[in-house]
């Protein structure tokens, strides 16, 4: 295997509008083929970090680089190999798709044959011929959404900067547009930011996360050495043939090394501190009259590492204003 | 990959950026009722039914202008003065009175469409996406400008050459020979009037940037346009009877305030500022 590339290398990025500072030294890197899920509530500092990056806003203070250039004195040297989706489609009302689609063709410097050539194409790849020369004014969410992600896709861009690109669409569309970026990373070398409140898609395609809150980087780096320093719990799921009765539950709550047992549907979910503590629980289980058929350790998806991440930040600052009204 | 038109900040003006953002616009306007009904009803009725009106009336009157023209300076009265008693309150009116409505038209229509190409991006949520393409914010301006400067002058030439035909052929049983345009009128339409929608295209800029949509550009723009207009109704007449070199003058200081503020409009339209109001 070669030699990473990286294609965003950002140190001490700092930006503070009259509001507030929106984003707080923030220090990442992206490779490229790699899908950057950054993560957070609104307010966070996600659309900022991606404005900035692509040279739309100018940082206070920091550096980086994107694609070796410069994002504030080379500015449209990158815009012109990234793509953008932003949060609202920022589609033209008053034009056809197509014409949204040419529009910003000719920008990237196409012939007008040429834009409108590529993207009929992509209208076509995410189900959206049909509408091509419709005025994108009586589209829904999810039809707008797919002409921009035909638009930021129309130059095939090295870098993508995808702002929470399946909100609106439908969960076929979701699907269809997941397996997509997945596929523009995985097959084509494309690197992706993903600024996403959805967990799930997040967890399907990044291979790092970064999760910010009130514009400060809180954790980076991929889900498993995430999970390995937030996660020190260890989950089993077992399997009792029906949902756990309140007797068996308050058997494998009594032993010291669990933490928390809450009944599911086929029997019940554990945390213990190891996995060293399963047979006890089994035992448990057995002593209190259920029948084990079976125990499957679940390893943290990336909605259990946000919210254990988020409870981090909230015990942080809780400890944070206390001590500030602490005489 | 398809290699972008533009090489960093250091290349000069992308005229085809420029035409494409222009291209677009112009596309969007001449699709919007909205614009186009106001850009094209007031000129009719000010540059057409309004001076034909005065005029067909004027026809028919033998005023006896002398006390009126008498509260004004010798040197500014001398070009009706000079002429027979029937055709001063002709000439006076379509010669001089009606002058003033040229400046309002360019004056609107650029405030209008200027309102539309900036503020509008914001209200229409497009503002972004535009800001993310590889094109400069000089040339993004450049292009604004001329989408809202562009059709102004056409209203106002075109408009000018609707007027002369109706404005002599009105005119005609009084006069009998063509009597506009003149010189101190090609002054006017030529130099002034782009002037005028000049100005009013900074103006609106400038509180374009600070504001979220056109309504909002439009009720600021126009509380500080509004004393322009007032300004041109109050001095045009004088100025023209003032004479040519006066009123190319008055052309000169107007193209320089235009000048100052498009040049800072353009200094504050930077990417950096435009995303921070988003």
């Amino acid at each position: 295997m070669g030699a990473r590339e990286r294609v965003i290398d950002c140190e001490e990025l700092t930006r503070s509008f009259p509001s507030g500072v929106a984003l707080d030294r923030l220090t990442l890197d992206v490779d490229r083929g790699e899908v950057l899920a950054l993560l957070g509530p609104n307010g966070a500092g996600k659309t900022t970090t991606m404005r900035l990056l692509n040279g739309v806003l100018v940082p206070d203070s920091g550096r980086a680089t994107v694609l070796g250039l410069d994002p504030w004195t080379d500015g449209d040297d990158l815009r012109s190999r990234t793509g953008v989706l932003t949060e609202n489609a920022g589609l033209d009302e008053r034009f056809t798709a197509l014409e949204n689609l040419e529009f910003v063709g000719r920008l990237r410097g196409m012939s007008g044959d040429e834009a409108r050539r590529r993207g009929g194409e992509l209208l076509e790849r995410f189900g959206m011929s049909h509408r091509a020369d419709v005025k994108v004014q009586g589209f829904s969410t999810g039809q707008r959404k797919r002409v921009a992600l035909a638009r930021a896709l129309l130059h095939d861009p090295e870098l993508l900067f995808l702002d929470e690109p399946t909100s609106g669409l439908d969960p076929a569309a979701t699907r269809d547009v997941v397996d997509l970026i997945g596929s523009l990373a995985s097959d084509h070398g494309r690197t992706v930011v993903l600024c996403t409140h959805f967990l799930g898609e997040a967890g399907k395609l990044a291979s790092r996360m970064a999760v910010l809150f009130q514009g400060v980087l809180h954790a980076f780096g991929t889900p498993d050495a995430l999970a390995a320093e937030l996660w020190t719990a260890f989950e089993v799921q077992l399997d009792l043939g029906g949902e756990a009765p309140r007797e068996v539950l308050a058997a494998v709550s009594a032993l010291d090394a669990v933490q928390q047992a809450v009944p599911t549907t086929r029997g019940a979910l554990v945390r213990t501190t190891g996995r060293d503590d399963v047979p006890a629980v089994v035992a448990a289980c057995v002593g209190a009259g259920a029948s084990v058929y079976g125990v499957a350790p679940r390893d943290p998806n990336l909605e259990d590492l946000y919210f254990a991440i988020e409870a981090k930040v909230g015990a942080q600052a809780a400890v944070g204003t206390g001590a500030e009204v602490t005489p | 990959m398809t290699s972008a038109p533009t090489g960093g900040r250091k290349a000069g003006t992308n005229w085809s950026a420029v035409r494409a953002v222009l291209r677009k616009d112009l596309q969007a306007v001449s699709r919007s009722k909205a614009v186009i009904l106001p850009m094209l009803v007031v000129p009719v009725v000010l540059l057409v039914i309004l001076p034909a009106s005065i005029g067909y009336a004027a026809n028919d009157r033998e005023l006896r202008l002398n006390r009126f023209l008498d509260l004004l300076p010798t040197e500014l009265t001398r070009p009706i003065l000079g002429l027979p008693a029937q055709e001063q309150l002709v000439v006076l009116v379509l010669g001089y009175l009606v002058a003033p409505l040229f400046l309002i038209v360019p004056l609107m229509v650029s405030a209008v469409l200027a309102g539309d190409a900036f503020a509008g991006e914001k209200e229409r949520k497009t503002l972004e996406s535009l800001l993310h393409l590889p094109v400069r914010d000089r040339d993004v301006y450049i292009a604004k400008l001329l989408v809202a400067f562009l059709p102004s002058v056409a209203v106002s030439w075109i408009g000018f050459a609707i007027y002369s035909v109706v404005a002599n052929a009105v005119a005609w049983p009084v006069m009998h020979r063509v009597f506009v345009p003149t010189r101190l009128w090609a002054i006017l339409i030529l130099w002034i009037a782009p002037g005028v929608a000049a100005v009013g295209l900074g103006i609106m800029v400038r509180v374009s940037i600070r504001v979220s949509n056109t309504q909002e550009a439009q009720q600021l723009g126009g509380a500080v346009v509004l004393p322009l207009v007032i300004l041109a109704v109050s001095q045009t007449t004088g100025l023209m009877l003032a004479g040519a070199m006066p009123t190319f003058v008055a052309g000169c200081i107007i193209w320089a305030i235009a000048a100052w503020l498009n040049i800072r409009g353009a200094r504050a339209f930077t990417r950096d500022r435009m995303a921070a109001r988003l």
